[in-house]
């Protein structure tokens, strides 16, 4: 389940990274409020130290005196026992009594303090805290200032504040593995509509089209409901495959119970004359029914949506000329004018010559059928452009789409397969190019376009 | 410093007489490792000791070298670095150099078990018990009865003060460090200490520096009363001597302890933690029970020669000096200056009570 890639991890790693950067910085600030606690609690002593001995100064032989109560250095060590350092120092900086002559502070970091200052310094190579009050004798006639400096080691606020922090660590851990737990169920549950989703789908008769129903959260309803247009859509592609299937059969069947019913009849009369009749018949019976399933072919391979043909550079007056003398003679037997239009330069476009004539053939072959007495084929320059006209009797605008769809015929015509126009629209879309339908000259007749995209070749 | 030192070196041979034992590597010894101990400790008490460390690490080359309590502290600030174990009753004095940075811990099983009211960061160690005692001689004891305590002491140097005139002798708190301390220790017990300084003035005591001038003026009856010696020194002296007595006097009686140090700067300290850890190690403190008179302290270890064998029998009078940063108040050099100032002055009074 947990794979490289999973959104999975990439959820968890994205919550969880952010938590660990705020449980650190919860964890530095317990680290930094331990360690102030502990400063507090540790600086009454100092506070209580300083008092006591300031308490004790007098003025006696002209001089500062201090009878040092010992009870103010044992308060200093606590049971981490604690080194123990204390001075007195007179209004000008000079040293009176002590055991360590310890460095004072600027007049106005203590005024700051209210004449009672905490630091920690570095003295003699160890971490010390110390302690400074400066007050003044409280004589009738000496009122000389006078400074009390003490100060200890560090023992006692560090195992103070190491258990604070030992404290404060076993909760934020707790909170940090509650979050943490919280938030791999929450992930879970989040995605677990995905995994009902993935099961509904792979349960799924693969034959089936039918939408999906299942209740989901809306991020994913809306992926359902576009899964769901997709499968409409197949379903639709598959209803029209369907039809054209029907179609197709149909078409074959036809011709070729007419064949089958032509060769009985004949196959019952003993006149060779009659079997000569019946064989041409059938001859063109025959040709029309393998035409039929040679446009049923170009046309299931012109609507494979995966139909990618390699274009090469064709010359359309070329492919025009080409076209019309194929269909000269045909037309002149029944009795149809087909002329060509081209320019005096040869029009280049990229695209499948076979296409294009098959396509430029089924006008051509569309229009004779349909009763046009004049047919005219014609090549544009700019833009790219074939265009068949006729005089016939035309389509009505309404009905020109129609005449798309594989098998819709204009008119009833026993020899019209009704693929032409349909097969000509799959050649355009293939090239790229537009098909128009368009009345013909004066209103009359039908007029054909294939307009190429404009680039040059 | 080089100038000082050959200063040192010049005044030593005047200022204190140093007693040097020495004990060689024993012979084979491939690479034998020096050790220096420089102590306030008389030979007496501490050969069996050293006997006993040697014949278990006959590897160590040892030396030890006998100071009084202040030159043995001048010495150790001249040149700290010579020393490898540093032993002093001089409570104050070593604990301010521990104080002041100048040991390192040790840190073995046996320093982990130390009691706590015996050891301060596991760098300064006590491992003797020796209270504060009063000698007699027996010359006092026929004529005016023997003074049980500090109270009896008083009444006798007030009722006979006459007959009693240089025959009393003490420390001088002035030149001995061990005096200036039982004088402070005993002006925090009790106020009537002073009353005691005044009646020893009038009856012109002797002031020494030593337990050892004591106990020879007393042996040679020179002296009828010994006050505040070392239990330890004078527990052989009186044992060998049937004219005198020691009293332990039943209401307070101060107990002052060796205190050792390893100097943050000894030269061997491998051999030096190796001595430090003998000394309160069951084995050491055996000996200092069983072979010393100076009081072993080790939980395991009871009966003669023990501290539990002195809270048996004085519980209620036994007075430590607690070992802690109240001894640096000892030393504050105002509080020095204003105690011996009294005291001279309550020596040097006339006792106004018939």
């Amino acid at each position: 389940m947990i794979t490289r890639n999973s959104l999975y991890r990439r959820l968890l790693t994205w919550l969880l990274l952010p938590m660990l950067a705020l449980g650190g910085l919860m964890l530095f600030q317990a680290w930094i409020d331990a360690r102030q606690t502990a400063d507090r609690a540790f600086d009454r002593l100092l506070e209580a130290a300083t008092l006591a001995i300031a308490e004790q100064v007098q003025w006696q032989d002209d001089r500062l005196w201090l009878d040092l109560p010992p009870a103010a250095l044992e308060m200093l060590a606590t049971d981490a026992e604690e080194r123990v350092f204390y001075a007195l120092y007179d209004n000008r900086g000079r040293f009176v009594t002590g055991n360590a002559e310890l460095p004072g502070a600027s007049d106005e970091a203590i005024a700051a303090d209210g004449g009672l200052l905490y630091r920690d310094i570095q003295w003699r190579g160890m971490a010390l805290r110390e302690g400074i009050r400066r007050t003044r004798l409280e004589d009738w006639r000496q009122r000389e200032r006078f400074d009390v400096r003490v100060a200890h080691t560090q023992e006692g606020r560090e195992r103070l504040a190491s258990q604070l922090l030992r404290g404060n660590l076993a909760y934020i851990l707790g909170m940090a593995l509650l979050a943490a737990a919280t938030m791999v169920i929450a992930i879970r549950t989040a995605l677990a509509p995905l995994t009902r989703l993935r099961r509904a789908i792979r349960a799924r008769d693969p034959r089936t089209l039918a939408p999906l129903e299942l209740p989901l959260p809306r991020e994913l309803a809306e992926l359902r409901e576009t899964l769901n247009e997709l499968l409409a859509r197949m379903r639709r592609v598959r209803a029209n495959q369907e039809r054209f299937i029907g179609d197709a059969s149909h078409q074959l069947r036809t011709p070729l119970a007419g064949l089958s019913a032509r060769a009985e009849l004949a196959l019952r009369q003993d006149d060779p004359a009659q079997w000569r009749q019946a064989l041409i018949a059938m001859q063109e019976t025959s040709t029309r029914t393998s035409r039929l399933a040679m446009q049923l072919l170009s046309l299931t391979r012109l609507d494979n949506p995966e139909y990618r043909p390699q274009l090469a550079p064709v010359a359309l007056d070329g492919i025009a000329r080409q076209a019309v003398k194929q269909h000269w003679s045909a037309c002149h037997r029944d009795g149809i004018d087909l002329g060509l239009e081209t320019p005096q330069n040869t029009v280049e476009v990229q695209g499948l010559d076979w296409q294009l004539e098959e396509a430029l053939g089924n006008l051509i072959d569309n229009a004779r059928r349909y009763g046009a007495h004049r047919i005219t084929v014609r090549v544009t320059e700019a833009p790219p452009m074939l265009e068949v006209e006729d005089d016939g009797p035309g389509i009505p605008e309404a009905k020109r789409l129609l005449m798309l769809r594989p098998f819709h015929r204009g008119s009833d015509d026993p020899d019209g397969s009704g693929l032409g126009l349909a097969i000509v629209d799959g050649i355009a879309r293939t090239h790229g190019a537009r098909l128009g339908l368009a009345d013909g000259h004066d209103g009359q007749g039908l007029k054909v376009t294939l307009s190429f995209p404009g680039d040059p070749p | 410093m080089k100038a000082l030192l050959l200063l040192f070196t010049l005044l030593l041979p005047l200022t204190a007489t140093a007693q040097v034992v020495h004990y060689p590597a024993a012979s084979g010894t491939e690479r034998p490792e020096p050790l220096i101990v420089q102590g306030a400790l008389d030979v007496a008490n501490v050969r069996p000791l050293l006997d006993d460390f040697h014949r278990r690490h006959p590897h160590v080359e040892l030396t030890y070298r006998n100071l009084d309590t202040l030159p043995l502290y001048r010495r150790f600030l001249a040149t700290p670095d010579e020393a490898d174990v540093l032993i002093s009753s001089a409570m104050p004095w070593q604990y301010r150099l521990v104080n002041d940075g100048h040991a390192q811990p040790l840190d073995t099983p046996a320093s982990r078990d130390w009691p706590a009211w015996a050891r301060w960061r596991h760098e300064l160690f006590a491992f003797t018990f020796e209270p504060i005692v009063m000698v007699v001689r027996r010359e006092l004891v026929e004529r005016y009865g023997q003074p049980d305590s500090h109270d009896e002491l008083l009444a006798i140097l007030r009722d006979h003060h006459d007959a009693l005139r240089n025959r009393i002798v003490t420390y001088d708190p002035e030149r001995s460090g061990a005096g200036y301390t039982y004088a402070i220790e005993e002006s925090r017990l009790s106020p009537r200490y002073w009353d005691l300084v005044t009646a020893l003035g009038n009856v012109d005591t002797a002031l020494v520096d030593t337990t050892g001038e004591m106990l020879e003026g007393l042996a040679s009856g020179r002296y009828w009363i010994g006050y505040n010696l070392l239990g330890s020194y004078a527990r052989r002296v009186v044992d060998a001597n049937p004219d005198l007595e020691m009293v332990v006097p039943d209401d307070y009686t101060l107990v002052i302890q060796r205190l050792a140090f390893m100097p943050r700067q000894a030269p061997h300290p491998r051999s030096a933690q190796r001595f430090l850890d003998y000394l309160i190690s069951e084995a050491g403190q055996g000996v200092i029970a069983g072979q010393t008179t100076l009081g072993a302290i080790h939980p395991e270890l009871s009966g003669p020669g023990t501290a539990d064998a002195w809270r048996a029998e004085h519980s209620n009078a036994l007075r430590p000096l607690s070992l802690g940063p109240g001894l640096l108040a000892t030393l504050d050099n105002l509080k020095r200056q204003a105690l011996l100032t009294r005291w001279r002055r309550e020596f040097e009074r006339e006792d106004g009570t018939p």
